[in-house]
């Protein structure tokens, strides 16, 4: 549905110096789907939904929606509504007019506005609160008089830039879910922005990881997490343990190979050969105390509570290992000696090191 | 000290702030109503004659000559002609000063251009500048350029300094918007007109009021610059109550004094009253 090919964007510093917001990035969203663009800031993720929305102009590439190009468009005339980070209620209307905006510059009659902003009331829950200003409301509530606002025009596309990042953390939560409905509800593709990677694995279909002003991979949430292209996106997407290895024998379907220190894993020997480095990615949560495995010693623990976090050295040396695990009364503690479990298949090994 | 006493002393010296600041406008007020037309300094009784007599209501008292009193009540035509030139000066000078000053605000803060530092600088020049510089300046200019002085020439002078100061006041409020709420008009569907209307100006709105109240204040005050700037057709209030010190104080001096300060509360309060009603 959106097509974006080559999107290039490069900004000028106000020291003269040239800064690549977008390098050629090439994007596809489909109908009624849930893609997250995802990336520390300064990666071009916000220019990214700027240019779709129109409030940022493209130095090359092109924005098609439907086939039709936006990119001579101004934003007042794309079918795109946003939902802005900070809001950008308008203080001096109410709620309710707030929420009609949109009809109220189309020409929509006043009859047939109200009965759509009392629905777009309804749809995110606040029917009783359009009389009030903006300003008497929580931030919640204002989080969803913008929702409200931008989806009241039935646009084909509804932008979000880092709308939850004001709320607080079970709210947060709340509203993840209650977005993820909300669009499976009105059928409409979301592009959703935000630096959190837990809230872009929770309510994404497809996750945009982004960095410098490129794409680094694109994929479902559990891709993602488990086959990460490259360690920016292993290490961007949750905690984890990374090693540099070097192939020294294949016995059968394990490939056995070792760190610098000495370390020994064992992986899969599916495309591994002898004498071969290679970069694998093993998540904490795939490590468990065993009878074998990794010998080390645990330096600390971290009390998560459902979970503990163990911090483990291995015994050849080399970096600490990360290690969650549940909590309990035969829970690892500090200064005992440890091995750690792992299976092999779970070993993730970058295809770009 | 115990906490007492110094908040007694604060209190004291508080007292004393507002007292330094009122008296001298207090005392205005006070002979106002004062019956002495010799020594106006001197309370002889309570009277309202130097207002009935501005206003020309009443025939002057037993101790003005007949050959006088046509005398006085030409001055007091004077006076309510400077009044009304006044008003009338103050009144294009607003309009003209807020719309250009806000649109200079709008159009400094929202476009992005080569020369706007520069600009932001020059806009603020006018107000810096010394009232007898800018006064001399603009008689220099208008004779130049042989404009006659008159009603005209004022105003030109007065909004050539009065666009600052609404530059200013509109801009500190623009400055405070966010710039999201005019993308997210954008968003809707609102062209840059319709954001301009609908938003924009109903953000701007008490820093636009602000500026204007203070335009139309500064504007009926001024007396140096329309002093160099006015013919003598047409003299301003400030000017014409400088020229009657001049010939000797008159009491009618207080009254008129008194009636600009109940003015200059009755702006100021209406300012306050619709700002604490926008502000939300």
């Amino acid at each position: 549905m959106l097509e974006i090919r080559g999107a290039r964007r490069i900004f000028t510093t106000p020291e003269g110096g040239k800064v690549t917001a977008l390098d050629r990035v090439d994007l596809n969203v489909d109908e009624n789907e849930f893609v997250t663009l995802l990336g520390p800031s300064g990666c071009g993720k916000t220019t990214l939904l700027r240019a779709i929305s129109g409030f940022e102009m493209l130095d090359g590439g092109t924005v098609r929606l439907e086939g039709a190009d936006l990119s001579k468009l101004a934003p007042f005339r794309r079918p795109i509504n946003t939902v802005f980070q900070s809001y950008a209620l308008f203080g001096h209307m109410s709620v309710a007019r707030n929420v009609g905006y949109a009809l109220e510059v189309r020409g929509v009659d006043r009859a047939a506005r109200e009965r759509k902003v009392s629905d777009a009331l309804e749809t995110v829950g606040l029917s009783d609160m359009g009389s009030r200003r903006p300003s008497q409301l929580s931030g919640g509530q204002r989080q969803r008089v913008a929702l409200a606002r931008a989806i009241i025009a039935e646009p084909r596309l509804l932008l979000l830039d880092e709308p939850l990042s004001a709320l607080d953390r079970n709210l947060r939560q709340q509203m993840q879910l209650e977005l993820k409905a909300l669009q499976a509800r009105l059928g409409i593709a979301f592009i959703f922005v935000t630096h959190d990677q837990e809230e872009a694995l929770t309510m994404s279909d497809r996750v945009v990881v982004m960095r410098e002003g490129r794409i680094e991979q694109i994929g479902t949430p559990r891709e993602i997490y488990r086959h990460p292209r490259n360690r920016f996106v292993t290490e961007f997407i949750g905690e984890t343990n990374i090693f540099a290895l070097t192939v020294d024998r294949i016995e059968g379907d394990l490939a056995r190979a070792r760190t610098a220190e000495g370390t020994c894993l064992s992986l899969p020997a599916a495309g591994r050969s002898r004498g071969e480095a290679v970069t694998a990615v093993l998540r904490p949560e795939s490590l468990h105390p065993g009878a074998e495995g990794i010998a080390g010693t645990v330096m600390r623990s971290v009390y998560l509570g459902s979970d503990l976090v163990i911090f483990v050295r291995p015994e050849a040396g080399g970096a600490e290992i990360r290690v969650t695990t549940r909590d309990g009364a035969d829970a690892p503690m500090t200064g005992d000696a440890i091995n750690l479990a792992y299976d092999p298949a779970v070993i993730h090994i970058l295809e770009d090191r | 000290m115990t906490p007492r006493v110094a908040q007694m002393g604060l209190g004291a010296f508080s007292l004393l702030f507002f007292a330094f600041i009122y008296a001298p406008l207090l005392i205005i007020i006070v002979y106002s109503f004062n019956s002495n037309p010799v020594n106006m300094m001197l309370w002889d009784h309570f009277t309202l004659e130097w207002y009935t007599g501005l206003f020309g209501l009443s025939e002057r008292g037993p101790e003005i000559g007949d050959q006088n009193r046509s005398l006085y009540l030409e001055s007091t035509d004077q006076m309510l002609h400077a009044l009304r030139t006044s008003l009338t000066v103050a009144a294009f000078t607003t309009t003209i000063a807020t719309v250009v000053g806000t649109a200079t605000a709008i159009a400094l803060n929202r476009f992005r251009f080569r020369a706007r530092r520069f600009y932001n600088g020059f806009m603020l020049l006018p107000m810096m500048m010394p009232d007898i510089v800018l006064g001399i300046g603009l008689l220099i200019f208008f004779v130049t350029i042989g404009l006659n002085l008159s009603i005209v020439t004022i105003i030109i002078g007065h909004c050539t300094f009065l666009i600052s100061y609404v530059f200013i006041v509109v801009q500190a409020r623009i400055a405070g918007i966010d710039p999201a709420l005019e993308e997210a008009s954008a968003d809707l569907g609102a062209s840059e007109w319709v954001t301009l209307r609908k938003v924009l100006l109903p953000q701007l709105a008490p820093g636009i009021l602000g500026g204007a109240l203070l335009a139309f204040v500064i504007s009926m005050d001024d007396l140096v610059i329309t002093y160099f700037i006015a013919g003598t057709e047409s003299t301003t209030l400030p000017v014409f109550i400088f020229g009657m010190i001049r010939r000797g104080v008159k009491p009618e001096i207080n009254a008129i004094a008194t009636l600009m300060i109940l003015a200059s509360v009755i702006i100021a309060g209406f300012g306050l009253w619709l700002r604490a009603r926008k502000t939300d």
